[in-house]
């Protein structure tokens, strides 16, 4: 064994309530650091998926047609005005080839081709705003898992079928099998029955959305051919933004991922990712000052043992190392210990929250463990740093004559 | 050829504490030889262990230089400093300063291992053989702690030695001990300086050890006086011996008297 790692770690022994209290310290602060890791992400693991579970991961939609303009000279900015073209209805017209793009994507678990448009659907004098969604009924579930949230009725969309949301029903006082009429955008009317009852969870869903056959859609909207929107489920809802940068890159079409769809859940997560982030830096901030101040305590108490070590020829390198080691070995163990405890601890409270039946957003495989293994040692020895200097500059006259 | 082991050249150290000025070396002149053991007396503060530590290098000097082995030692960087000190010099202290989380073993091996990072059987084996010839064999697996006070003084001149440097400073080494420990520890370091060939220079305000070493130097008021073995000076007519004049503010003088007095009793 190397000498300055025995003399570090008879120094760790030789004090061992000191050491163990450190041990300690440095275990709670890293049971803290890693069980908020599993918190925040799995509050952000669970929040994602209650919106990208129901929603699409890639969505293309048709490209926006923006004015050509000539390029201003060199040295100038040119600012145009410009207005969206609204006579022209924007679409997907060459689907059938972004289709057999989409085919080749490696990943992909489920595609929707769709026809979306606005409406108002009436009963009685009831007159309500609608998103209708017009998908092959083979697809119905390939984006929302609208069967496995049907409450009331059957998944199935004739051309005169029409599934709504819970909520939307019962604010049109509405039961299967019912009749609604429904108006486009376009101006077409039609009555269609009400053949099932969805409740996602997803209020904008619930609410506002009627799933149709997407024929009765190209009707409804006037598009005999195109599509106004496909959507894309992956198997890996980060690689969304990669794969609709290549979508976009081989089709020119406008290609959204769904994180750049949710701004309202990226700003929440970066929310918490940044609380989460500023508790994790007061953890690391109390390793460096706990292990700082004892090993400071140490050095002092040692002086003249330091002194004697110094008058003998030990390089004051070798000082330095030993009081480094000790900064390293406390912090090492401690956040091998704090890992366990996060570890532990979040599962506990994993498995009480499912025997009570109230499922907890708590991850223990979301920890951070290594981030945390890796940031407590790297503290702890930082925090050694100037104690071990310190150590390694005492004058061994002075030492060796207190 | 003979050179001196080491040569002392008009040496100064002036302490320095804010504007106050403390002049204790005011020019050391004297010259070691090999194989010499070599008592240094002088009155309590006349600076006998600010000599030790200059030349311990431990120290530096205000002016002045001396020379070991040949090599002239004011002029070396720190950690050229502490190499050399390593390999040439062998410290003992008033205090027996052994570390008291670490065997008595352990405690002699620390120069040794020290220097290399790691423990060798080599040095283990040298340990144990300088335990033994200190007369504790038996505690060299005792903690340092767990020692009476002469076996721990014992167990540092085994740690002194164990490098085996060419000159060993020893400040006081039995101003700790009662008589017969102090007797002990003191035959133990003159018959292994004479098996090693070690030179020894020791501090003391024993008068009757001193005599039993073949030489003495006398430090008082800032510089030393050599008497070599050969002249045979009786202790009691040395002049100013018990008047020690040290240039200090009026606190420190009266402190001085009162050790110089303490002195003139032990006489
Ligand atoms: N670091 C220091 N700063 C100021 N004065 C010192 C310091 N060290 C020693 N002295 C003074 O130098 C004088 C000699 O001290 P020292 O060498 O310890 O004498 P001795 O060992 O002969 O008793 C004393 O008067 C002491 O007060
Ligand atoms: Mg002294």
């Amino acid at each position: 064994m190397r000498f300055d790692l025995k003399v570090a770690l008879r120094y760790l022994l030789a004090n061992r309530l000191q050491s163990a209290l450190l041990i300690g310290g440095v275990a709670v602060a890293v049971t803290v650091f890693t069980f908020n890791a599993a918190l925040i992400n799995g509050l952000a693991e669970f929040q994602i998926d209650r919106v990208v579970g129901s929603s699409s991961h890639v969505t293309i939609e048709p490209a926006k047609l923006l004015p050509k303009v000539v390029p201003a000279p060199a040295g100038t900015e040119r600012l145009v005005a410009t207005q969206r073209a609204l006579e022209r209805r924007e679409q997907i017209k060459q689907w059938r080839s972004v289709e057999r793009v989409i085919e080749t994507l490696p990943g992909v678990t489920g595609v929707s081709y769709n026809i979306n448009g606005t409406g108002l659907v009436t009963r009685g004098q009831q007159t309500l705003p609608v998103s209708l969604k017009g998908v092959e009924p083979a697809r119905l579930a390939a984006i929302a898992p609208i069967d496995r949230n049907l409450v009331a009725g059957e998944a199935r969309l004739g051309l005169n079928d029409v599934l709504i949301g819970r909520k939307l029903a019962d604010d049109l006082g509405i039961r299967i099998g019912q009749p609604i009429f429904v108006t486009s955008n376009q101006g077409r009317e039609r009555t269609l029955t009400v053949r099932g009852l969805y409740s996602t969870g997803v209020d904008s869903l619930d609410a506002r959305v009627a799933y149709v056959n997407i024929d009765t859609a190209r009707v409804m909207f006037d598009l005999p051919e195109g599509l106004t929107e496909i959507e894309i489920k992956l198997a890996d809802i980060y690689a969304a933004r990669a794969v609709a940068k290549q979508l976009a890159d081989t089709t020119g079409l406008e290609v959204t991922a769904w994180m750049d769809k949710n701004q309202r859940l990226r700003e929440a997560l970066e929310g918490q990712g940044s609380s989460g982030n500023i508790i994790k830096m007061f953890t690391l901030i109390t390793i460096v000052v706990g292990v700082a101040s004892a090993l400071l305590l140490t050095t002092f108490r040692r002086r003249p043992e330091i002194g004697i070590m110094r008058s003998f020829g030990i390089s004051q390198r070798f000082v330095l190392s030993v009081f480094m080691l000790q900064g390293a070995l406390i912090g090492i163990l401690g956040s091998l210990v704090g890992c366990f405890l996060g570890w532990g601890f979040s599962s506990l409270l994993v498995q009480a929250g499912r025997s009570s039946g109230r499922a907890l957003p708590v991850d223990p495989s979301l920890g951070q463990y290594d981030v945390a293994l890796l940031l407590a040692a790297a503290a702890s020895i930082a925090a050694a740093l100037w104690p071990a200097r310190a150590a390694s500059r005492i004058d061994p006259v002075e030492a060796i004559s207190q | 050829m003979n050179t001196p082991l080491l040569e002392v050249n008009d040496l100064r150290k002036v302490f320095v504490d804010r504007d106050f000025e403390t002049p204790v070396l005011k020019g050391v002149n004297f010259t070691l030889q090999r194989s010499e053991m070599v008592a240094m007396l002088g009155p309590s503060g006349s600076g006998k262990s600010t000599l030790l530590s200059i030349l311990g290098t431990l120290m530096r000097p205000t002016a002045g230089s001396f020379r070991m082995l040949g090599r002239e030692l004011t002029s070396l960087k720190e950690a050229e400093l502490s190499d050399f000190r390593n390999q040439q010099i062998g410290f003992i202290f008033q205090y027996h300063h052994l570390l008291p989380d670490f065997s008595a073993l352990e405690n002699v091996m620390f120069p040794h291992a020290g220097r290399l990072w790691r423990e060798t059987q080599a040095g283990r084996e040298r340990a144990a053989m300088l335990l033994e010839r200190v007369g504790l064999s038996e505690r060299m697996h005792y903690r340092a702690t767990r020692l009476s006070g002469g076996q721990k003084q014992r167990v540092a001149i085994a740690r002194a030695l164990m490098n085996q440097p060419a000159l060993v400073l020893a400040d006081e080494p039995t101003g700790n001990l009662d008589r017969e420990n102090a007797d002990q520890a003191f035959a133990l370091m003159t018959e292994i300086q004479r098996e090693t060939g070690t030179t020894f220079l020791l501090s003391t305000h024993d008068r009757e050890l001193a005599e039993r070493c073949e030489r003495r130097i006398y430090i008082q008021g800032g510089v030393v006086v050599d008497v070599p073995s050969a002249a045979r000076v009786p202790l009691r007519v040395v002049p100013g011996d018990m008047v020690a004049v040290i240039d200090r503010t009026q606190t420190q003088a009266t402190r001085d008297q009162r050790s110089i007095q303490a002195n003139e009793r032990s006489v």
